[in-house]
């Protein structure tokens, strides 16, 4: 009975995760965002390369590397935003309540939700390949086997962004709130960033008692920011990467997962407890 | 006509005194506020010699090398802030007071060492400018001093005897010219030989000292296996001397004995690059001229050897950074494409000579000790011409200590880069509309 269920559960998800991503495929939003991606990382590469003087030299272990971080973090913010407002569009339009009269279940819905997200990176995955390979191509740049190790990150990374806007979408109803949820809540990522950094090149012994509070406070927030914030995972990722840390960067992709894994759990438990009007 | 005249001058005069006292408030907002503080002078061991430094009260923590003599000395001085640095600095010259007391080493809350303050010098072995030293203390510390002053001692007497030989060499020079001269008016005819063997010598000067030795100096000489502990000044009367404990990191490299290359392009000579890891791509693009300078290298935390060169410095804990050790001086270096071996290039002495001129302002010639005699090689290297002939590949460059046996971990790829392809970059950013373009018609067809 538990096997019927569970076989049951995987092709609802299955059947789910296609929908969508069929959908997410024949429409535009994927191929600009990865186009504007593109744009952004052969404007770092033009100005690398504008960098390297004629008689110059430029000595770099991965310089594509920080290009496919830029254009990993563009469309992380699609995906964010895809994965933010696809359940709270479906509450919106009624059509979550439909689809649970079926053999849909809180864990199936939000599972094939990620699954389809998840693909569609891979899609871009598949983009990236052939852009950083026409790039070495072009450039002589190289496609170092640190890219393709920078790659493998970012799809844990994405991963973590893909969780945390499943996990806003599951607690707004409206697809409005949900997108001013997730910019906010980067946005206060963001300016706990900044404000740390503006903080901490202030010289100890001239900031005020107030100021050495505020600067006390915000490291301890950004270090809890750090572990929330899933943008920190791909950071943290290249930089280990960069800093050619093998124990590291497993460690990070263990962090990434264990970090999806409860979003989607805690995901999935705000559905079912709120249901599908909820 | 008066009255504007008078009232102009008024507003003049106002204006400057204005300005003057503008700047006098901005000068004193910008004088930096002294503060006295106890800190801790340091002559601690990098790996290849002795470096200085300080550690204030705002660093909690003095980094040092283990199982190595690292001089530290407690001191009140004078700190105030320099925001272009951002870094405190220490005004030892306007107060340089010494704290009297003993050193307390602890492990956890034991106490494991007391340490009293003990005589050392630095010997420097190449001489001051060079980086090998050693730090000696007590007695030895005394007798390498010692022997230093009296080769001091030596090269003064050399010296007053050169100029001694000196002066009588040229009395003596002066009076074979008087006589050539007397002869050849007296008609003798004078053969250049007898010239050339009866004109005086010109006496050698003498060679200072080799090597430099600090004079004896009263510090703690700490030297500690791996771990973390903490010090502490007990002052005389048995108490603790405020704001001395620190904690106290020794560490050690993580690994030794790779190989790193010293760069100097031939544009920029004073700004070296580092090639230091094997995965690391050194990319050009047109013609290059490239003095390479392979070093034997130690791997050490970047956030603690930071730190111990300047405890004000900043890194990574989980950073790792190449410490260049020792030059590697017997090796050819070999550029290569694929199996082939274009060059096969030898270490040579360079000398950096100044020319007037809007370009450069200097020129890298090779050194001709011959045709320089007085001066010195600036720098020694292998060059490496990079002709703008070159197929825009992938090389390489390797390290031969003899015919066929490479120099292990001496590996690196240059990569010549085709800078014109640039613009082709955005084109090729297209290509994901293109893929959308094709899914949309295929769709479009399909509904149809």
């Amino acid at each position: 009975m538990a096997g019927k269920e569970l076989s049951l559960s995987i092709h609802t998800m299955k059947a789910l995760a296609k929908r969508d991503l069929y959908s997410t495929l024949s429409s535009w939003g994927i191929y600009i965002t990865t186009f504007v991606s593109f744009v952004a990382s052969s404007f770092i590469l033009k100005n690398f390369l504008g960098s390297i003087k004629g008689d110059d030299i430029l000595i770099s272990a991965d310089p594509l590397n920080y290009p496919l971080f830029i254009s990993t973090i563009i469309i992380s913010f699609y995906l964010a935003l895809l994965s933010a407002i696809s359940i709270s569009r479906e509450k919106d339009q009624g059509t979550l309540e439909v689809l649970f009269y079926g053999p849909v279940s809180s864990s199936s819905y939000i599972l094939g939700k990620y699954i389809k997200n998840i693909l569609t990176y891979f899609v871009v995955v598949l983009f990236f390949l052939v852009y950083f390979w026409g790039v070495s191509l072009l450039t002589n740049m190289g496609f170092s086997s640190r890219l393709g190790k920078a790659i493998l990150t970012s799809i844990f990374s994405v991963s973590c962004v893909i969780s945390f806007g499943l996990f806003i979408s599951s607690l707004t109803k409206k697809m409005r709130n949900s997108i001013i949820w997730l910019i906010g809540v980067l946005i206060l990522f963001l300016a706990v960033e900044v404000g740390q950094t503006i903080l901490l090149g202030l010289p100890q012994g001239e900031v005020s008692s107030i100021l050495t509070y505020l600067s006390d406070t915000l490291s301890v927030v950004s270090r809890g920011a750090n572990w929330i914030s899933p943008f920190s995972y791909l950071s943290r990722g290249i930089d280990a990467i960069s800093l050619d840390n093998s124990f590291l960067w497993g460690l990070n992709i263990l962090y990434s997962i264990i970090y999806s894994v409860i979003l989607l759990v805690l995901s999935i438990s705000i559905l079912k407890r709120k249901g599908v009007r909820g | 006509m008066k009255i504007v005249k008078c009232r102009f001058v008024l507003f003049s005069l106002t204006l400057i005194i204005g300005w003057v006292f503008c700047l006098a408030t901005l000068s004193g907002a910008q004088a930096p506020e002294l503060r006295e503080q106890l800190v801790y002078g340091l002559s601690v061991f990098n790996g290849r010699g002795y470096t200085g430094g300080f550690t204030p009260r705002t660093e909690d923590t003095i980094y040092l090398m283990a199982d190595k003599n690292n001089a530290i000395s407690a001191r009140i001085t004078l700190v105030y802030f320099w925001p272009i640095t951002g870094k405190y600095v220490a005004g030892f010259q306007a107060l340089n007071e010494e704290v009297e007391g003993v050193l307390e080493v602890l492990k956890g809350e034991k106490v494991i060492k007391t340490l009293e303050k003990e005589d050392n010098s630095r010997y420097y072995p190449e001489g001051y400018y060079g980086e090998a030293c050693l730090l000696y203390k007590g007695e030895e510390a005394r007798a390498y001093f010692e022997k230093f002053m009296g080769a001091i001692e030596e090269y003064y007497k050399q010296i007053a005897e050169y100029q001694q030989a000196q002066i009588e060499y040229e009395k003596n020079f002066n009076d074979f010219l008087e006589e050539i001269k007397e002869r050849r008016e007296a008609g003798e005819e004078i053969e250049k030989e007898e010239i050339e063997e009866r004109m005086p010598r010109e006496p050698t000067p003498p060679s200072p000292p080799q090597f430099y030795v600090t004079p004896p100096t009263k510090d703690y000489v700490i030297n500690l296996p791996l771990g973390h502990y903490k010090i502490r000044l007990r002052a005389e009367d048995g108490t603790i001397v405020q704001d001395s404990e620190k904690d106290l990191v020794l560490f050690t490299c993580r690994r030794e004995g790779g190989t790193g290359y010293g760069i100097i392009p031939g544009n920029r000579w004073t700004r070296k690059e580092s090639c230091d890891d094997p995965s690391w791509i050194i990319y050009a693009a047109g013609e290059n001229t490239l003095y390479f300078n392979p070093f034997i290298q130690d791997e050490y935390n970047e956030l603690y050897y930071n730190k111990l060169e300047d405890p004000q410095n900043r890194g990574r804990e989980e950073g790792w950074k190449w410490v260049h050790i020792k030059s590697i001086e017997d090796v050819t270096l070999l550029f290569s494409k694929g199996e082939e071996i274009l060059q096969r290039i030898v270490r040579l002495p360079y000398y950096v000579e100044q020319i007037s001129g809007p370009e450069l302002g200097y020129e890298i010639v090779e050194f001709d000790p011959v045709k320089m005699p007085d001066r010195q090689p600036t720098f020694e290297g292998y060059k490496l011409e990079l002709a703008s002939t070159l197929q825009k590949t992938s090389y390489e460059i390797n390290m031969e200590k003899e015919e066929g046996e490479l120099f292990q971990g001496g590996k690196r790829e240059i990569r010549l880069v085709r800078k014109e392809k640039a613009k082709w970059l955005y084109i090729l950013s297209i290509f994901p509309l293109g893929v959308g373009l094709v899914v949309f018609v295929g769709r479009r067809r399909l509904k149809s």
